[in-house]
């Protein structure tokens, strides 16, 4: 509880909340009565990063808001137009239907671009055939964007459903894939030395030894892919579509509509955030020994 | 495997011995022998420790009982019968305790072998949790790896050992990573336990005192490359053994020349390669 200086703000204080960690204020409610700081400080410290976050978020409304006063441009609409006009979407139910069409295509090609992606990097990382055979082709696929399969994806699967779930794949594929057999590779040698010490067989060791032991860099990989998604939703939607936050955007900036498409980017940002929040807390709360076991230090 | 009798012909290879017999082993052509024709016995219920340099190859030799690597030349025994590839009668317990399964808890962890060979989960846990005793763990059943100290991870590695019944252990240097002091406990308490287990135990080490406190007999390996075993000392001190006894001092003096003059020579020989 040294970290505290008098004027209540010091490097360790700082360093918490850029953890947003609530860190030394849990400490401070342990203490007995006597030794805890005035009420008015340990509130502050306890709710020292909700309120750096409520004032970092409020800063960026002033700016945009000062921004849009200055210019006075229909380009550069006030926050109040944009909150207006998202009011106005959530009225007439368009903002939720384009949320429900972005988080089916994203959800769909998600899913089975980890279905796709955990087993095939399971099977590069463990046969050097497979891997020998699939990795000039994982490679050089890597560096080409979903952006640029857009138009051919739309040519072959249509401008319906299948061309945007396609792109949301294609994105989440590699990433999980890499970061799967870059976890079979990182499988302590010991592991599987013990493994076959006591008999694994081909499937046990599979199932009870290979695929836990590579969860955490799987999940990794598709928290990554899942924050892309957002961003690949809006490429997928850019052309040939009647519905999602994607197609919003680009509409409503052709119709010169700049608040309803600074909403709908509003909106897009804000389901990221929420997306990797609740990955990352189900993370935390099912997954938290799935790491090797020497990573946790002793 | 542990439960099967002793092959026919190999009817004078006691359960649990161990045999190698002109050993070689490299990574192929070209690169030097790690092994150079190494020959030792370690009889059923001995202590046997295995003593050299860092890089002399102690572990190879430990990785070739187990089966996790197969001789160039010559032959490697358990029970009498050839090694081919690890099995359950022949348990490692490595120095690093990233062998341990971190998903799984420590009880997990210890029915793991039992497991794998489709036991029961009610005499797999009952099992355990005598093993764990053994080891001294109980009440740490519902522990992740991750949780534990390195010498509580070392004890899970043992529970995990001896839940198997091998007849043969295989320690590769477990204590090398631990704090003195938890090294020191775990000693003392692996001697006390090798005295009423009587299994058989090749246990690598280079620490010269922990061969002498722990070892019915130990081999002293060559510098590499190309190392074998120089010459084997049976510890005759009874136990327990006190690190401060003359009798100990004595033949830790003797270990200890007989390293250096090994580590001289080896130095010599790479001198007169430049």
């Amino acid at each position: 509880m040294t970290m505290t200086s008098r004027a209540g703000i010091s490097v360790d204080r700082l360093e918490a909340a850029a953890r947003r960690d609530p860190g030394p204020a849990d400490v401070g409610d342990a203490l007995p009565p006597a030794q805890r700081k005035p009420a008015s400080r340990a509130l502050l410290a306890r709710h020292s990063p909700w309120i750096l976050t409520m004032l970092s978020v409020a800063a960026g409304v002033v700016v945009w808001a000062i921004a849009s006063r200055t210019l006075d441009s229909p380009l550069f609409p006030s926050p109040l137009r944009i909150a207006q006009a998202l009011i106005e979407s959530i009225g007439n139910g368009t903002l939720l239907a384009d949320i429900a069409v972005s988080v089916r295509r994203i959800a769909i090609g998600f899913v089975l671009g980890c279905l796709v992606g955990v087993p095939l990097g399971l099977a590069m990382g463990l046969f050097p055939l497979v891997r020998a055979f699939c990795d000039p082709v994982v490679q050089f696929l890597r560096f080409v964007p979903p952006i640029a399969w857009l138009i051919p994806a739309i040519m072959w699967f249509g401008i319906g459903e299948t061309s945007k779930i396609a792109i949301i794949f294609y994105m989440t594929v590699f990433l999980v894939l890499l970061n799967t057999m870059t976890g079979v590779a990182a499988i302590p040698r010991n592991q599987l030395r013990s493994a076959e010490n006591y008999g694994v067989s081909g499937w046990q060791l599979f199932a009870w030894i290979v695929f836990p032991a590579t969860l955490s860099y799987s999940v990794a990989g598709a928290r990554i892919a899942m924050g892309n998604s957002f961003a690949a939703v809006v490429g997928a939607e850019l052309i040939a579509a009647n519905a999602g936050l994607g197609y919003r955007i680009v509409d409503s900036g052709q119709w010169m509509a700049m608040d309803q498409m600074f909403g709908a980017m509003l909106v897009l940002g804000l389901l990221g955030i929420a997306a990797d929040r609740l990955a990352r807390l189900l993370a935390t709360r099912f997954l938290r020994h799935y790491v090797h076991a020497d990573d946790h230090g002793d | 495997m542990a439960t099967e009798p002793v092959a026919a012909g190999s009817q004078a290879a006691e359960q649990g011995s161990i045999a190698v017999r002109d050993v070689s082993f490299g990574f192929g052509s070209g690169r030097p022998e790690v092994l150079d024709d190494v020959t030792f016995d370690v009889a059923s219920g001995e202590f046997f420790v295995l003593l050299g340099p860092s890089g002399c190859g102690k572990s190879t030799v430990l990785n070739l009982i187990a089966g996790f690597e197969q001789p160039t030349q010559g032959t490697v025994l358990a029970s009498g019968r050839p090694v081919a590839g690890a099995a359950r009668d022949r348990v490692v317990i490595f120095q690093d305790s990233d062998s341990l399964y971190g998903w799984l808890t420590v009880r997990d962890n210890v029915t793991f072998p039992l497991r794998v060979q489709g036991i029961a989960a009610r005499e797999r846990d009952e099992r355990a949790l005598a093993a764990l005793k053994v080891v001294g763990l109980k009440g740490h059943e519902d522990k992740y790896p991750g949780e534990l100290s390195g010498g509580m991870k070392q004890r899970t590695q043992l529970a995990r050992a001896l839940v198997l019944d091998a007849p043969i252990l295989l320690m590769d240097e477990p204590f090398a990573a631990l704090d003195a002091q938890t090294r020191s406990i775990l000693q003392d308490e692996l001697v006390q336990l090798s005295v009423t287990m009587r299994r058989t135990v090749l246990f690598i080490t280079h620490d010269i005192g922990e061969a002498i406190l722990l070892g019915d007999r130990v081999g002293i390996m060559r510098a590499g490359p190309g190392s074998s075993i120089k010459e084997t000392i049976v510890v005759h001190l009874s136990r327990p053994r006190r690190r401060g006894s003359a009798e100990f001092g004595a033949l830790y003096d003797r270990i200890h020349r007989s390293i250096s003059e090994e580590v001289q020579q080896a130095l010599r020989r790479e001198d007169s390669l430049l």
